[in-house]
């Protein structure tokens, strides 16, 4: 489970170290997300995993277009601003209209897949059971931490990219189109939602407001992390998921909730760039 | 006619219309909405104290209404106190609270007084949904509490029929709004703006752009619980869900946003135009199209946004100047002066 919530705040982590913002919206892209991977299961039959080759695509250009038509003017209008609150507000709106536009199409019910390969499945690992899907879920982490890693690092992309985020001006006078290297993130960074939506669906109840839930545990957990780190996000998503997981042996199962805000209040005191943040300016 | 005469004419209208409309209005169900109304205005006021002067986001103001809900409400059932003494001390303890996560968010920038403020808030609604007792304070869990309407009087903040509590409501409205005209006049409301707008150069003048804006953000949560309170006093019935729940910090950040931050009227504004179309579709539509309030408002809010970032009030701040100019025969050769806001 943890890291799932990793997957969902290393979208979140990608567009803040690019954009600069928070994307509030980004647990109802996670939604969506589920949605698409949702149909696309029910129509063509396929293994839910490979509903990935259709969910991806799907959800990068829906981020792609997202940040073009409906952040991009306010990042025109704005051109000094360094942090635009204004963009955060967006995204919260973009929320409101994606979890309730849903809601108002699919009704509130609780959506499951039905015959489902990996449903309860479970393997044994010495004296441990590990669910299979959960499983899968880390594995996907890991792969697409590795890729983004390697597609920022590598490619003449994701150079521009890292560019653009550590001075968007002068990146701009090199000749880079900030505006497309935005779209590209916010793609990228709905993407990897679409995949945590993917790892999820086989084992988790699809709703409208199911967004919310990731959307707050993925702010904490890029904080923890530390705002822009891929890695941070990652293990950040671990800790959490393992407090959850482990804190319910001591305690009731909301004091774990409880906890997690406090951790999160406890490192905005103590060390507000994070674990693995950069020690500059925010 | 003076341009100034003008103003002080439309403001004492409003105000007459205002304080006479129960008069006129027997309906209860119109009371009611009026009453949300003004209360949201209220909340959206006292909210524009930090979120529009200080440029920042507070997204958790619900955990200052609950704190002020909460406790007048646990020391009134539980105590015998009256909840307006209540009040106050729900006030402060919001206060002391924003301080507490103004603290260390107003020296970083940007998402991340907003992150701690919905963290904030959600904790505490957390733990209120998880405590029964918190000392000797019984603070019930999920379930709240429902407040017996014994004891009906002045001194028990309760009454019969709606019309005290839309003149209470009024009152504090006004108040709030008399309160944000005077900070915005002073010393602390030009160093708030000048720490929003350009925190390296106000900082470069000596401004403690971080001090002004606790003081903000305390003023801000008092005003917030007292609030609460009226809230408490008002429906009878508060639970975490209700008075603590995210939605509700969004609803009074997105009103005063779309109104427009920073300005007086801005966040009343937004409410006058929000709160009945939330209302209305809610009566009208409620059954058949659930949420589409929130996707009005969310659509409102991006196209605000996009084409307005400074909010409704600007368009007709200038359009209500150019009645004026119209009514009194200005040519408008730049010496008119556009003071009203």
């Amino acid at each position: 489970m943890g890291s799932i919530y990793g997957l969902t705040a290393l979208g979140l982590t990608i567009i803040f170290g690019v954009l600069k913002v928070i994307n509030f919206a980004h647990g109802s892209l996670l939604m969506v997300g589920m949605y698409v991977a949702y149909w696309a299961i029910v129509f063509t039959g396929l293994h839910p995993y490979i509903s990935l080759i259709i969910v991806v695509p799907v959800m990068y250009f829906f981020g792609f277009y997202l940040q073009d038509i409906v952040i991009k003017p306010i990042f025109k209008a704005e051109k000094d601003v360094r942090e635009p609150i204004t963009v955060i507000i967006v995204t919260t709106g973009v929320w409101y209209i994606l979890d309730n536009l849903t809601l108002l199409i699919f009704g509130p019910q609780y959506r499951g897949i039905q015959d489902n390969p990996l449903r309860g499945k479970m393997i044994e690992f010495g004296e441990m059971m590990i669910s299979v899907p959960k499983l899968w879920g880390f594995v996907a982490a890991v792969i697409t931490a590795a890729a983004v890693y390697w597609f920022f690092q590598k490619t003449r992309m994701g150079r521009a990219i890292r560019a653009t985020s550590l001075d968007r001006e002068a990146a701009s006078l090199m000749g880079i189109n900030q505006f497309k290297v935005y779209n590209v993130a916010f793609g990228i960074g709905t993407a990897t939602a679409g995949i945590a939506a993917v790892t999820l669906v086989p084992f988790y109840n699809i709703f409208p407001t199911v967004g919310v839930l990731f959307d707050i545990k993925g702010f904490i957990i890029v904080v923890l992390g530390g705002l822009g780190s891929i890695g941070g996000a990652i293990l950040g998503g671990i800790i959490i998921g393992l407090i959850e997981s482990i804190g319910p042996q001591f305690m009731t199962a909301t004091w774990t909730e409880a906890i997690v805000y406090g951790l999160f209040l406890l490192v905005l005191f103590v060390k507000p760039s994070g674990l693995f943040g950069v020690k500059y300016d925010w | 006619m003076t341009r100034q005469n003008i103003n002080r004419f439309a403001l004492t209208l409003v105000g007459v219309v205002a304080f006479g409309l129960p008069l006129v209005l027997r309906s209860p169900t119109y009371l009611h909405i009026l009453i949300l109304l003004y209360l949201y205005a209220y909340f959206t006021t006292s909210w524009n104290l930090v979120g529009g002067f200080a440029g920042v986001l507070p997204l958790g103001h619900a955990a200052f209404v609950g704190i002020g809900a909460y406790t007048s409400t646990i020391l009134s059932l539980q105590y015998g106190v009256s909840p307006w003494l209540g009040m106050i001390v729900g006030g402060i303890l919001a206060a002391i609270a924003g301080v507490l996560i103004g603290l260390p968010t107003f020296k970083m920038r940007g998402a991340y007084f907003a992150l701690a403020t919905i963290a904030f808030s959600e904790g505490i609604r957390v733990m209120v949904e998880n405590i029964d007792y918190l000392g000797p304070f019984k603070l019930n869990g999920p379930s709240g509490f429902q407040i017996p309407p014994k004891n009906i009087g002045l001194v028990n903040y309760m009454f019969i029929g709606k019309e005290p509590y839309y003149y209470i409501v009024l009152v504090m409205l006004i108040g709030v709004l008399a309160f944000t005209y005077f900070i915005s006049r002073s010393k602390l409301g030009y160093y708030l703006n000048a720490g929003g707008e350009e925190p390296e150069a106000a900082m470069a003048l000596g401004i403690n752009v971080a001090r002004a804006k606790l003081i903000a953000m305390a003023m801000s949560s008092f005003l917030t619980a007292l609030a609460g309170t009226f809230y408490a006093q008002f429906t009878l019935y508060i639970h975490p869900k209700s008075v603590i729940s995210l939605d509700l910090s969004f609803e009074i950040a997105f009103i005063a946003l779309i109104g427009g931050r920073g300005s007086i009227a801005g966040p009343v504004l937004g409410a006058l135009l929000l709160r009945p179309v939330s209302d209305f579709s809610r009566i009208y539509f409620g059954a058949t199209l659930p949420g589409l309030h929130l996707i009005i408002f969310g659509t409102v809010l991006v196209l605000v946004m996009i084409y307005q970032p400074r909010g409704l009030q600007e368009p007709l701040t200038r359009a209500y100047n150019r009645l004026l100019d119209k009514i009194i025969g200005q040519t408008a050769q730049g010496k008119v002066r556009h003071e009203y806001s």
